[in-house]
């Protein structure tokens, strides 16, 4: 549960810095439609800064079906080998 | 046959009434040879050049899946089609918009019919096909019948094989989708012809004549070009959607009130919505995922990508690419201010922030649209160069009223202003007129003031063709 806390922590940190927005705050449902900022010009580099933060990578497949933060929280928990 | 002529009109009726009392499984096949019977009206060659390139898409997609060398042999191909029609289009007619001119110059979109669009769909079926995503057709029919479908094969919407294929064979005639069709039938021949072709003499008149207007003359002439393509690409898109459903296929829905964005990005997601989505899904996104360390320059070069392509797609000429241009540097911009204006939307009011949004992205269009509408560099110079020079007109009858309401005559002055009031009044009450034309249930009411309208106010006489047919 730490771990999960973590991730979503580390997570929301990435989001704060790439839509440059201190106090923007995300769960696992939230999706693009919640946060103004987050479109198809932003989308790819939110990924290239999630990647860089948990050092991994997605595949083109995985980042075309990430529609809510929930998604994207458990591909890096696969990625990472938590789960 | 142009969607608001009378022999499409009877074409549709027609073809209505034999599917629905065809049995099930005969209803494909016939919708096939509907769909090829409209191709092959206009001229035997793009009938020919749709069946063949068709054809090796099929067998393409056999052995496409992970085979590289296949694959780019399939889109190139596909992509010759779409530029080598383009360019004979480009060429041999050159673009042209001209009120009188437009409903006998049949020659230059019988060129292009249907093959941009359709050459768009292979590529898709392509794609979806070598990832692994789609499995290939084994029905040569049904793959004709998903690039060829009469209803969306002159100008869209463009459907990915997984939004059309499944419905290929489904039993979804009911009698409410047939009211429900014919509803948004009628809203499309309102658009068509009550709106749009009541605009086009004055957008003519200011784009056409070469005239030295005041710049308030220019700037509504602009205005109205924008709202005419929108009434017109729109129609056009509610009567594709009412026929096919009226035939048992649901299409994309094109437009989400695309003149009520307040960002251009916003605009391009409600404006010939599965025309950019397919745009994005394999053009932009693949592009940018792979320049994804690049961070903003990725997006940049996302951009700059995915609107030359666009724009010559749209034709090949400087006039398309100024107009791609256009919406190149408004997306950096935006790209560049969002956080700006993200802290801009919150103060004074949110409200204030849309209708200034709104109002700075419609006229942002609209000057693209210059581009756009002109069909030649001198004369989109000419339209900028009036739009910044004298800008109040002089006599306000004379260099403001006559050249918008064409003719002259108080009676053209009084019918320019009902159109306008039409297109006015329509912008304003869109959302309830689309929930009342989508409305299951029989409305007596919405179909008697339709067919009143269309036969009252709407233009008869010179069959204006839908301008996105030539795409």
């Amino acid at each position: 549960m730490k771990e999960h806390m973590n991730t979503s922590e580390r997570l929301q940190q990435v989001f704060r810095k790439v839509f440059q927005k201190g106090d923007l705050l995300i769960s696992p449902s939230t999706t693009a439609k919640d946060i103004r900022m987050w479109d198809s010009l932003t989308h790819l580099e939110l990924i290239a800064a999630v990647e860089e933060e948990f050092g991994i990578k997605f595949s083109f497949s995985e980042v075309m079906q990430f529609n809510a933060v929930g998604d994207m929280l458990l591909a890096i928990s696969r990625k990472s080998g938590e789960i | 046959m142009i969607f608001n002529s009378l022999i499409f009109l009877c074409f549709v009726v027609v073809t209505v009434i034999i599917n629905h009392l065809l049995p099930q499984r005969f209803r494909s096949v016939f919708l096939l040879f509907c769909s090829l019977s409209f191709i092959g009206y206009y001229n035997l060659e793009s009938l020919v050049a749709v069946l063949v390139f068709s054809l090796f898409t099929f067998y393409i997609s056999r052995n496409v899946r992970g085979n590289r060398v296949l694959y780019v042999a399939g889109i190139l191909l596909n992509a010759y089609a779409v530029i080598m029609f383009n360019y004979f289009f480009a060429t041999r007619e050159g673009f042209d918009f001209s009120y009188t001119a437009i409903s006998f110059n049949i020659n230059s979109f019988i060129i292009a019919l249907g093959l941009s669009f359709y050459a768009l769909q292979n590529i898709a079926y392509l794609t979806e096909v070598y990832f692994g995503r789609w499995q290939p057709e084994i029905s040569y029919k049904n793959l004709l019948l998903y690039n060829s479908f009469f209803p969306k094969v002159a100008s869209g919407p463009v459907m990915l094989p997984r939004e059309f294929m499944p419905q290929i064979d489904r039993n979804a005639i009911t009698q409410e989708r047939l009211i429900t069709g014919f509803n948004r039938f009628l809203l499309g021949l309102f658009k068509k012809m009550v709106i749009a072709d009541r605009l086009a003499p004055a957008v003519h008149s200011v784009f056409d004549f070469g005239d030295a207007n005041c710049g308030l003359t220019t700037l509504a002439g602009a205005y109205l070009f924008t709202i005419q393509l929108y009434f017109d690409f729109s129609g056009y898109t509610d009567m594709a959607l009412g026929i096919a459903k009226m035939l048992g296929y649901d299409l994309k829905e094109n437009f989400n009130l695309p003149l009520r964005a307040s960002s251009v990005s916003e605009f391009w997601r409600r404006w010939h919505i599965s025309l950019i989505s397919w745009f994005t899904a394999y053009v932009y996104y693949p592009l940018v995922y792979r320049l994804r360390s690049y961070k903003k320059a990725a997006a940049v070069l996302g951009i700059l990508a995915t609107f030359l392509i666009s724009g010559i797609w749209h034709g090949i000429g400087i006039t398309f690419f100024l107009w791609a241009f256009c919406h190149i540097v408004y997306l950096i911009f935006e790209l560049f201010t969002k956080r700006l204006r993200s802290g801009l939307s919150e103060k004074p009011s949110y409200l204030f922030y849309r209708l200034a949004g709104i109002f700075i992205v419609f006229n942002a269009v609209s000057f693209s649209n210059i581009f756009f509408r002109s069909g030649s560099l001198s004369s989109a110079s000419l339209m900028i160069r009036n739009l910044f020079s004298g800008f109040l007109p002089a006599s306000w009858l004379r260099d403001f009223v006559a050249p918008l309401a064409v003719g002259g005559h108080q009676v053209d002055e009084f019918n320019f202003y009902i159109s306008i009031f039409m297109a006015a009044g329509f912008l304003l009450f869109e959302k309830t007129i689309n929930r009342l034309a989508n409305s299951e249930a029989f409305s007596f009411y919405y179909t008697t003031a339709c067919v009143l309208l269309i036969f009252l106010l709407g233009i008869f006489s010179n069959g204006e063709r839908f301008i996105y047919m030539q795409f």
